[in-house]
């Protein structure tokens, strides 16, 4: 379980996204937090087991793609509906989910490292969503979208890397 | 139909917690290594594995190819651990040189390692199964060694369920926030006054009723915490400190077992000593602020939880206290038989 929950926090191109969905979601609402915040554990869970289950992984750069999208997406405060988040959180969980599933032999002890890892999900969505949605002062609504531009400028460079390493 | 539902969840978490391997209290207890320079290349060295459950961990010590004994290993069996010592010749002595702990990989156990110099230099450290090497190379000073036991603290409380889940019930028992300062401080002060009196030797405390004791120190708890609910009180409601207090006590002990198990020297001991406990309070203050603020966010986020989900971390507490309780106890009458 703790070797779950080590590998999310020390992944930042896991933990990037997951922060971005969940600043998005901060900046929407309660609703949008407790939509992302129930959703995405279940969906990286079922996207963990995929992985594991199909062992295959694209040779696109994920981590950058969702760094674009979800820092994107923040940095412009997208107006989205409950539906379209839904389906952001569905697709996020599942696509890293399952990219952290492939490759990885199947073993009883990976559901529990599985449980830790949606357990950092879980934890790290609760947290910058409350701390978002409790942001008064307009600047700090701001501070976030610039925070949402700084992801975009990682996911860039990610993809810069990528194409050039081929 | 409300408490047939309480005891279906009861039930399922201590079904759950017989099927996870891992919800033994010090299946984390670290292995051990210890080099000491005798004479110029000569070395003496003790190898200590963690024995659970009558199985011995799957780490092979591998010293590096020039190492030659001297002597032929000897082993001897304890309670908790299998100690092997022999005496090793090395070629160009072992500096620079890299020791490998085959196995370590496939477990979440750690090997805590020590090398003392015939020059009067020593040093300890922490090999962990993400890289199951160490390269021996005599540099560590105090600040190194302080930074290896804060590691280990921090490591033994996150990693020791039975700690933090005391810990838990405590936070579910105490009603406000000076009551919460008061309860954690109390378990502090007396957990760092066992650990310091056994870590220094002026007090022990045998390693399997101890963790029985602590099992049931969490099994306590679990009808406290359902007393909360109920809005009844008791002597631990109206004073959890007092009880955190009278645990801690055990809890120390607990502490000082992972310590001492390590095998320390007593020429470091204080200074080890007072960076594991800085490291354990570290681990246990983290611990106590992110259950804060996670009840903070669920506020935050307007959530109702079902009066099931509310009442899992209580069974959580008492349900994992009564199947370590009875684990324990099983262990020890076996070892008793």
């Amino acid at each position: 379980m703790y070797d779950g929950l080590l590998h999310f926090l020390l992944s930042p191109e896991d933990i990037v996204p997951v922060v971005a969905l969940a600043l998005l979601a901060g900046l929407r609402g309660p609703e949008y937090g407790r939509r992302a915040l129930f959703l995405l554990p279940v969906s990286w869970f079922v996207g963990c087991f995929l992985g594991t289950m199909f062992q295959w992984a694209t040779s696109w750069p994920v981590a950058a793609i969702s760094f674009l999208i979800f820092g994107g997406l923040v940095a412009a405060n997208a107006q989205l509906s409950l539906r379209a988040m839904t389906v952001l959180a569905g697709l996020l969980g599942l696509v890293h989910g399952w990219m952290n599933g492939a490759g990885v032999p199947w073993s009883f002890s990976l559901v529990g490292a599985y449980a830790g890892l949606v357990a950092g999900v879980f934890v790290v969505v609760a947290l910058v969503s409350a701390f978002v949605i409790r942001l008064r002062p307009p600047w700090t609504r701001i501070a976030v979208r610039v925070a949402g531009s700084w992801i975009v400028a990682t996911g860039l460079l990610l993809l810069g890397w990528s194409a050039r390493r081929g | 139909m409300k408490a047939s539902r309480h005891w279906c969840v009861a039930l399922i978490m201590i079904a759950g917690a017989a099927f996870v391997p891992s919800c033994t209290a010090h299946e984390t207890r670290p292995a051990y290594l210890e080099i000491k320079e005798i004479s110029p290349d000569h070395y003496d060295v003790v190898w200590r594995t963690p024995v659970n459950a009558g199985m011995r961990l799957p780490i092979v010590l591998q010293l590096p190819p020039e190492a030659k004994s001297v002597t032929a290993p000897t082993t001897q069996e304890l309670t908790d651990s299998l100690l092997e010592r022999r005496s090793i010749v090395v070629a160009g002595g072992l500096g620079g040189k890299r020791v490998d702990f085959v196995g370590l990989q496939g477990t979440i156990t750690d090997v805590l390692v020590r090398v003392q110099l015939i020059d009067g230099r020593s040093w300890s450290t922490i090999v962990r199964p993400s890289q199951a090497w160490i390269d021996i190379t005599p540099n560590q000073g105090r600040l190194g060694v302080a930074g290896t036991y804060v590691a280990h603290g921090i490591r033994h409380i996150l990693f020791g369920p039975d700690h933090l889940l005391f810990v838990l019930g405590l936070l579910l028992i105490v009603k406000n926030r000076w009551m919460l300062l008061k309860t954690i401080t109390a378990f502090t002060v007396a957990h760092s006054i066992t650990l310091a009196i056994a870590t220094l030797g002026y007090a022990n405390a045998p390693t399997l009723p101890l963790n029985a004791a602590i099992a049931l120190s969490i099994l306590f708890l679990g009808p406290e915490i359902v007393k909360v609910w109920r809005g009844e009180s008791s002597f631990t409601i109206r004073h959890p400190w007092v009880v955190a207090f009278a645990f801690g006590l055990l809890h120390g002990f607990g502490f000082a077992s992972a310590l001492t198990s390590a095998g320390l020297p007593s020429n470091e001991l204080p200074w080890a000593l007072l960076s594991f406990n800085v490291g354990v309070e570290i681990g246990q203050v983290g611990f106590v602020i992110l259950i804060l603020l996670l009840e903070r966010a669920f506020r935050v986020l307007e959530i109702r939880w079902p009066r099931v989900v509310e009442a899992l971390p209580g069974y959580a507490v008492g349900s994992l206290g009564a199947f370590w309780t009875i684990q324990r106890v099983a262990i020890l009458a076996g070892v008793m038989r």
